[in-house]
This record gives structure tokens, sequence and C-alpha cells, in this order.
């Protein structure tokens, strides 16, 4: 266990778990692209498709859970985005739109398939004594590993499985939020649900892949 | 003052300072008493790091070669 000692008087600041930030330098480059292929440019376009696409594909890979639905859910994402090129007036980055485009398009997928799939998986939490303690003392302070330059390839398919794991309505909060970094106003909107539903929801999902990864570091 | 299972019920509002004054302050308390919550709190902040680089992927080629072949059909070069 690390020192604990530490003070903690002050809460870190709002926004503090903020999501993956694009660089002025890649926004500007989108923008001159987008300008590009909204007057027909269709090169302009094909690059904008190299310059997202893996990151699209990541998000909806982890929300749909099937490589082939993910695929599908890119393709349509990117025909969307080209149907309304015009209509884009850029006051958002065109990487933000886009993975909007495909939240959706993977929230749409998702509520079909909830039809037939009733979710089986259960979340993880930490458990309490009766008076309210921690049951498990946490045995590693792991938390430096996040700032580590190379993720441990164990624990990248450990997180990887962890956030499959995590229940329908769950793991798509957490997605959105923590690894896409939308408000939790665009999250409520997108899946139907109020804001304090989506908070409940993350603070769920973070206790229970955080369990995931206590029980990884306890295995090594 | 929290107990342990309080303060990790209110960890989301605190790592995002919306808890009200008091509350901070009673779970502040708590963790200046309460080293093992310490530990939670650091390793509850650290799940989305980790999970925002343990979740990136690139799409595989044969794949990228279907959605070029499928905007090409769909988006005629001018």
């Amino acid at each position: 266990m690390s020192d604990s000692r530490v003070p903690l008087t002050q809460p870190p600041a709002a926004g503090s778990l903020p999501g993956p930030s694009v660089s002025d330098a890649a926004a500007i480059e989108d923008r001159a692209l987008l300008d590009r292929a909204q007057v027909g440019d269709v090169e302009a376009f094909e690059s904008l498709v190299e310059r997202h696409k893996d990151r699209l594909f990541g998000l909806a890979l982890r929300m749909t859970r099937s490589e082939a639905d993910a695929a599908e859910v890119v393709q349509d994402t990117f025909l969307a985005a080209y149907q309304n090129l015009k209509r884009f007036r850029g006051e958002a980055a065109f990487g933000s739109w886009v993975h909007r485009i495909a939240a959706n398009n993977a929230l749409m997928r998702l509520r079909h398939q909830r039809v037939v799939e009733a979710a089986t998986e259960e979340l993880l939490a930490p458990e309490f004594t009766e008076r309210g303690s921690l049951a498990e003392v946490p045995e590693v302070d792991w938390s430096r590993r996040a700032d580590e330059k190379v993720l441990d390839e164990e624990l990248g398919r450990a997180i990887r499985q962890g956030t499959d794991a995590l229940p329908e309505g769950y793991r798509e909060v957490f997605l959105l939020k923590d690894v896409e970094g939308m408000s939790y106003e665009e999250i409520a909107e997108m899946m139907g649900i109020s804001v304090p539903a989506v908070k409940s929801r993350l603070h769920r999902a973070r206790l229970a892949l955080r369990e995931k990864i206590d029980a990884f570091y306890k295995e090594v | 003052m929290f107990n342990c299972k309080e303060s990790i019920h209110s960890l989301l509002e605190y790592v995002e300072g919306e808890l009200s004054e008091s509350q901070a302050l009673e779970l502040q308390e708590h963790l200046q008493a309460c080293p093992p919550c310490v530990d939670f709190m650091k390793t509850y902040r650290a799940t989305p790091q980790l999970a925002r680089r343990a979740l990136v992927n690139e799409m595989p080629s044969e794949l990228v070669s279907k959605l070029k072949a499928f905007l090409r059909t769909k988006i005629p070069p001018k």
C-alpha cells in the first residue's frame, strides 16, 4: 500500500477526468480538409475517414462488442457524415461530430439487440462490513500505472475484458463519458435517461472496472 | 464524518468537485483517517485513465479495405 498520509484538503478540480483531447493542429487540419470536402473534394473526405476510422472503430467495437457490428457502425457513420457534410457548420470539431453519429448508431444497434438479448452480467462493487468499513483493504496502489509510458499488454487485455463485461447501459455510459469525454447532458440526451442516472451508472461502472483491475494486480 | 461506504458512494461527485462544502469536509476527514480509502480513491481516479489507454484500437486492414470499397460505391469520384 502506498503512503496514504498525503493531506487531502482540497477536492480535485471539476472535470479532472477529461476524455481524450484533439490537438489544435489536428483540429485545424481537420477543418481544412472539411472545407475542401464540403465543396466536393472526395479525396479530402477520404483523408478525414483515414484520420478518424481507428478511433471510431474502437468506440463502436467496445460498445457493440462485435467487429462485424462495429465495422457497419463505422461505414454508416461515415456515409451519414458525407451525406450531411454541407449541413455541418463546423461549430464542433469534425471528430466530435462523427463520434456522436457513431455513438448514436451503436446505441440504436444495441437497443435493437436488447429486445432479444437480456443482460446477464452483474456489476462488481466493493464490499463493506456492517459498520460501513471496506471489507477488503486494497493491497496494491496501482494508480501510478496510469502514468507509465507503456501499458502492460496483459493489463490492457484485462481492462478490455472488464469493459466488455460491464452490463448494457453501464458500458455505454462509461465509454461515452470516460473514454470519449462527452458531457453528462449529451449522454443523457443520447440514451434517453436523466443526468443523475448517467452519473449513477458511470460511478457503478468505474467501481466495477476498478474491481477488475484490482483483481488483476492481486493475481500478478 | 463519513464511513468508507459513504465516502466511496460519494467519490464521483468528490473527484468532480460537485459535493457540497460540508459533505466534502466529511469525506476529507474520513480520508485523513482511512489510508485504505485514500488508496481506493487513487485507483478509482486512475481507472478511466487506464481504460482510455487500453481501449485504443486499430481498425483491422481487411475491414479498412471493406470500408473504403463501401464508401467508393456510395461516393462516386467527381
